[in-house]
């Protein structure tokens, strides 16, 4: 999701160590010059866009004692809602209907806006039920009027919808579909019987009964009748189906008793099915292209034109996906959505659940990264003198090519131990417009997060924040000392960051002028963040605060994440 | 970046400042004020128009037999409308009468500058982005973010969590876990930069004291 400048993504990097199945090697400190730490982490690179992760989408195992991002975690499905009437649909009903809200809850055809019911009641010849009614979309003003369908009642439109076809035909229902395709096969079965005996010759492809094209709901249920009547001429009887079970017939019988014997169980393994026939008419599900439809269709576009027909997106979202004209359109019952935990994909701990009721906004479990990992965050440090009431805002989208500009790169601690930073980045930024890029002050202390009204304390004695035009020591900004840090207050470090925005041209004597693509001018700085600190062995219920005081044994903690800084666009001079 | 442009400084300071913190900038265009509820530590930044005036005109029933004079638009707490944003309760036609429905934005909610506002309801921790257009009776649910230049059609209910964008609107994805929680991070005087980053020392969807605070 693109966010306004300056930003702050942290990268997971589950896919390259693959969340291993033993513990995290993290316990045996690595080697600092490790091959792993020399490579430096690319922005650019197509892969990075699925680590790269705003601070609050990530979670905290504190089992692994690391970032869980989006591909390390597993979901479970707590329920399913509809997001517009906010009704829970169980999971039966899941299995069921299918995925979508059975209500009355719709989406355009053709802007994907809900829609609404309303009346076409005429206001000088009142109905007794208030309608007719229609679907209307409040966005794009389309409404089920184009499609000649109107409702007699403003409530269960999915149980009316289903039984009105485009143009207001009723659809039978399947019951009805069953004793049509029986009839049908009936009369076929006569007419070949006549063709037998008066001896004329067919081509199968005269079973278009009436000339009435058959719809995509017909031939699905066609198929489908079809299907299970093979199904069931292969296994005569399914011992299983608690309707099919006859004991007089010997087949189930001894089906029946395989279940409780164990030894001939393995001898009498079933016998490979033989194919299936295929279908081979349209009461069974075949359909034949015809090639006056394709006519048709040409000819409807040269007389409607290219607006009657529908976006791949318009078609892909529509129950028939292969439909090609507007008048073809239905509406799109809402996708229901889903509540969900997720856990650890490695150890499979409990990271974050919410309550499951769909009204309630709380979790009953949440690890989030950020109360476990530094907040980088950097910001420019204007060069005018700034009044603590107005803030000059500074244009993050034109960063000018070549002119030292400095930032600051502010670091806060959420843990209630003090941790010491080693921040690294590459002097020039990967990509093609290589900006040099120098922290003047790499590593630095941080203090612990203790509680809000130390710091709110403090500051009323000694304000942490002096005039933004004098430095912490006293001097006047001008003056950024290498290797010193610029402010800190109770949790938090900030340290300069010098950068040299690139040259969006390259100079002369490159190889050939390539052409920037999309984003090449944004400058994003890759830097890599290394926290030591000493927190207690036990320190599992961090949070609760008190954990400090506890007598524990001390541990040395080391963690170790890349995050890349989105500064902003360079502009040129 | 979430601050109003362009704001000259007005011979008695910007905003008054309610008993109950609120700071309404002299250069808002409020109407019909006394129906209108401000919960207190809200701001209401300068061309901002409030319609107070569109206040529904049935009969409120009510117990003493005095008149009571129907809420219109009412706020929560901490919530800032920015710069030359229009809310405007939504209203709807009935037997050839126009009925305005009252409006109701929860606490802790942001509204980016020059949106134009119609919602039945915006409930708390709510980040909408600037140029955004919500049509009349659309329901917000806790902890939304709304991308900017969004239009989100009439009646639509956005569900709690969601990130919604486009016109029309639609649910894009999820607010993270931590959508609103400023972590350890964030503390009072706690300097710059929570958040994506940059100036500010808030987070989207978070508590917005901050903002409020720095805003005079
Ligand atoms: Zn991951
Ligand atoms: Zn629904
Ligand atoms: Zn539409
Ligand atoms: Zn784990």
């Amino acid at each position: 999701m693109a966010q306004p400048f300056p930003y702050t993504y942290y990268s997971c990097d589950c896919y390259d160590s693959k969340v291993a199945p033993n513990p995290p090697k993290r316990a045996s400190q690595p080697p600092p010059a490790d091959d792993e730490d020399e490579r430096t982490f690319d922005p650019r690179n197509a892969r990075s866009n699925y680590s790269l992760y705003p601070l609050e989408h990530l979670l905290y195992c504190e089992d692994c004692q690391q970032i869980r991002c989006q591909r390390c975690v597993i979901e479970e499905t707590l329920n399913w809602f509809c997001p517009s009437c906010l009704f829970e649909v169980p999971s039966s009903v899941i299995k069921s209907d299918g995925n979508r809200c059975t209500r009355n809850c719709y989406n355009c055809p053709v802007c994907t806006s809900p829609m609404t019911v309303n009346t076409l009641e005429d206001p000088t010849d009142p109905s007794s039920s208030g309608g007719p009614w229609i679907l209307a979309c409040p966005y794009c003003q389309w409404s089920t009027v184009e499609i000649g369908i109107e409702f007699e009642k403003h409530t269960g439109i999915t149980s009316q919808l289903s039984r009105i076809a485009n143009g207001g035909k009723t659809i039978p229902t399947a019951k009805e579909r069953d004793k049509e395709r029986e009839r049908r096969k009936e009369i076929e079965m006569r007419k070949k019987d006549r063709d037998y005996f008066s001896g004329s010759e067919d081509s199968p492809s005269t079973d278009k009964d009436e000339g009435i094209t058959p719809s995509h709901d017909d031939l699905f249920s066609n198929l489908s009748a079809f299907y299970k009547s093979q199904m069931a001429s292969q296994t005569p009887s399914n011992p299983f189906s608690p309707h099919e079970i006859n004991f007089s017939s010997p087949s189930s019988f001894s089906r029946i008793m395989n279940l409780y014997s164990s030894t001939t169980h393995k001898k009498q393994k079933r016998e490979k099915p033989s194919p299936m026939r295929e279908a081979a008419s349209v009461h069974e599900g075949l359909n034949i292209h015809d090639p006056a439809t394709d006519a048709a269709a040409i000819e409807r576009i040269k007389r409607s034109g290219w607006s009657s027909t529908l976006s791949s997106s318009q078609k892909l979202a529509q129950p028939n996906p292969s439909i090609r004209f507007d008048s073809e359109l239905r509406p799109v019952a809402s996708l229901l959505q889903t509540k969900r935990g997720k856990r650890c994909r490695n150890c499979r701990h409990i990271l974050s659940k919410p309550e499951s009721k769909i009204t309630s906004t709380r979790y009953k479990i949440k690890l989030l990264a950020l109360n476990h990992i530094p907040r980088l965050s950097i910001r420019a440090l204007s060069p005018i003198p700034l009044t603590t009431t107005q803030p000059v805002l500074y244009d993050y989208d034109r960063l000018r090519s070549g002119i030292p500009t400095h930032f600051l790169l502010h670091l806060s601690n959420p843990l209630f131990d003090p941790i010491r930073v080693t921040l690294a980045t590459p002097s020039t930024t990967p990509g093609k417009i290589q900006s040099r890029v120098t922290i003047l002050c790499p590593q630095f202390d941080v203090g612990a997060n203790t509680d809000v009204w130390d710091d709110a304390l403090s500051s009323t004695l000694s304000p942490i924040k002096k005039p933004t035009s004098i430095g912490p020591d006293g001097n006047p900004q001008t003056s950024i000392e290498a290797g010193k840090i610029w402010d800190r207050g109770r949790n938090w470090t900030s340290v300069v960051l010098e950068v040299v925005p690139g040259f969006l041209i390259q100079p002369l004597g490159s190889k050939e002028e390539e052409e920037l693509e999309e984003d090449e001018d944004v400058l994003e700085i890759p830097i890599f963040v290394r926290l030591e600190f000493e927190a207690d062995v036990n320190a599992e219920e961090r949070g609760l605060g008190d954990s400090r005081g506890t007598e524990g044994k001390r541990e040395k903690r080391e963690e170790a994440f890349w995050t890349v800084v989105g500064v902003g666009r360079i502009v040129g001079n | 970046m979430s601050r109003p442009s362009a704001r000259k400084a007005a011979p008695k300071g910007e905003y008054i400042e309610t008993d109950s913190g609120n700071k309404v900038s002299r250069r808002s265009a409020i109407t019909g004020t006394a129906n209108i509820t401000l919960g207190g530590r809200t701001v209401i930044m300068a061309d901002v128009h409030l319609r107070g005036d569109l206040h529904p005109t049935r009969a409120v029933p009510s117990s003493s037999g005095k008149e009571v004079t129907p809420t219109s638009i009412s706020i929560g707490r901490c919530t800032v409308i920015s710069t030359g944003s229009v809310i405007k309760p939504p209203s709807r036609i009935s037997r050839g009468q126009v009925h305005y429905y009252p409006m109701k934005i929860g606490d802790n909610v942001f509204v980016g500058p020059h949106c134009t506002i119609s919602a039945i309801s915006i409930a708390s921790h709510v980040h909408i982005g600037d140029h955004t257009t919500i049509h009349p009776f659309v329901i917000i649910k806790e902890n939304v973010k709304i991308l900017p230049n969004t239009v989100i059609p009439a009646n639509m209910v956005i569900p709690s969590g969601s990130v919604v964008g486009g016109r029309p609107a639609r649910v894009v994805g999820e607010v993270g876990e931590g959508w609103g929680v400023s972590g350890g991070g964030a503390g009072v005087g706690g300097g710059l930069g929570v958040g994506g980053g940059g100036e500010k020392s808030w987070v989207e969807g978070g508590d917005l004291r901050e903002l409020v605070r720095s805003i005079k």
